[in-house]
């Protein structure tokens, strides 16, 4: 069984990635990381069309390279089975199923806005609950990134420039010569002396303080 | 036809300058669609992204779909989400070879750790939308907050203040956040309901 799947025709192989992927957005609530436990099923598990360690190579492409982490694991799953007409199958069949959805709730609520008292709680609801989600993955994704006290200082310092209004775009392109900049002086610094690491346990914890305190 | 054009690009963008996830979008979709254009209100906007989480799909797709349905009917929709596709196929397509190689150069390091802080300021940013239409009953008046700076008191905007509601959900879902393994589907079915329940009493 399971060779007679390694050896699918370049067709069935892309009707496989169409459906599988259709079948993963439309079951999957909330996208990007929590596809991949379906994802790991699914390629490596059943049909063995990919290894373990291509499909963790895979998700971090897919968190490097710009785009929605989804519509990335699409085309990079896509491309590695079949080629460029396997990443075309992927992406569309990653896509109809959250088009389709939308597009019925679109054309039945007009604007989002409810009048009924209980359907603005569910909204109501629905937002604090993302509100809090989105705090908690914030949190999680700041203690991951920032080590060092410049980093902390930098994402303050753009976390206020986007308050001040300076529109979003501005901030992505100005970050990346700040990163280059950075990274640059920071392995000149790293290979002038070796006392680069003395500093990093403590700028962690006040990574970690600035951290609790933005969440309050 | 020029519309679907426009979006289709304003999408493109958005994607080329997406890293690391979803919820970094929320600030650049508002900026566009909420204070340039003025297609959405916030409280559509944050019904949208509440629908877009409950919803099966991931979020960024959700939401160009929708705007896109705002802006210009079916076709609005179609242009958006294949501009938030196009950038990644091409980028996957071309790249996706090379760019394990690459990564440990000092353009892709440099690149990935400036966009990577940027994305972190902007989903606090995000936060801080979500808490204006949450847990507070107003967008938060930073304006009036910068009188601080200048040891005043600030002046609050009429009409700004604590939603109970709000602060009871959010709070219950961070802790169960941090402190269970429960499914988001789950915690946000929970707070739908909680909602409606509390909208008895408020």
């Amino acid at each position: 069984m399971e060779n007679e799947v390694r050896s699918l025709s370049k067709a069935r192989r892309i009707l496989l990635l169409y459906c599988s992927f259709f079948r993963i957005t439309a079951l999957v609530v909330g996208g990007g990381l929590a596809m991949l436990p379906v994802i790991e099923e699914i390629f490596v598990v059943k049909h063995k069309l990919l290894t373990r360690e291509e499909l963790l190579d895979m998700t971090a492409l897919t968190q490097t390279v710009p785009g929605i982490i989804a519509v990335n694991s699409a085309v990079y799953i896509g491309m590695k089975i079949g080629g460029v007409p396997g990443a075309l199958a992927a992406v569309f069949g990653a896509v109809t199923p959250p088009f389709t959805v939308i597009l019925v709730i679109a054309s039945l609520f007009p604007h989002l806005n409810p009048k009924n008292r209980y359907l603005l709680g569910v909204f109501t609801g629905i937002r604090a609950g993302v509100t809090g989600m989105i705090l908690v993955t914030g949190c999680r994704m700041f203690r991951r990134t920032v080590k060092r006290p410049v980093e902390c200082a930098a994402v303050f310092i753009f976390f206020a420039l986007a308050i001040m209004k300076v529109n979003p775009v501005w901030l992505i392109l100005a970050a990346i010569p700040f990163g280059l900049a950075y990274v640059w002086w920071q392995t000149r610094r790293l290979a002038q002396a070796g006392a680069g690491d003395a500093t990093a346990p403590r700028a962690e914890s006040a990574g970690a303080a600035e951290d609790g305190g933005a969440g309050k | 036809m020029n519309q679907y054009i426009i979006l289709f690009f304003q999408f493109c963008k958005f994607s080329v300058l997406c890293f690391g996830g979803g919820y970094m979008l929320i600030p650049l979709l508002t900026a566009e669609f909420v204070e340039r254009e003025q297609v959405l209100t916030m409280s559509t906007f944050g019904n949208l992204v509440s629908v877009a989480q409950v919803t099966p799909g991931p979020v960024g797709l959700n939401t160009a779909t929708y705007v896109g349905y705002v802006n210009g009917g079916f076709f609005g929709s179609l242009a958006a989400s294949l501009g938030l596709i196009v950038p990644t196929i091409l980028i996957g397509c071309s790249a996706a070879a090379g760019i394990n190689r690459w990564k440990d150069t000092f353009l892709v390091k440099g690149m990935l750790k400036g966009t990577r802080l940027a994305s972190v300021a902007l989903i606090m940013y995000a936060v801080t939308i979500f808490f204006g239409m949450s847990v507070f009953t107003q967008t938060i008046p930073w304006e009036a907050l910068g009188a601080l700076f200048k040891l005043e008191r600030p002046v609050l905007p009429a009409g700004f203040g604590v939603s109970l509601p709000g602060v009871l959900i959010c709070g219950v879902v961070i802790v169960l956040m941090l402190k269970t393994k429960l499914p988001s589907t789950v915690l946000l079915l929970g707070s739908a309901a909680a909602g409606a329940l509390l909208a008895v009493w408020f």
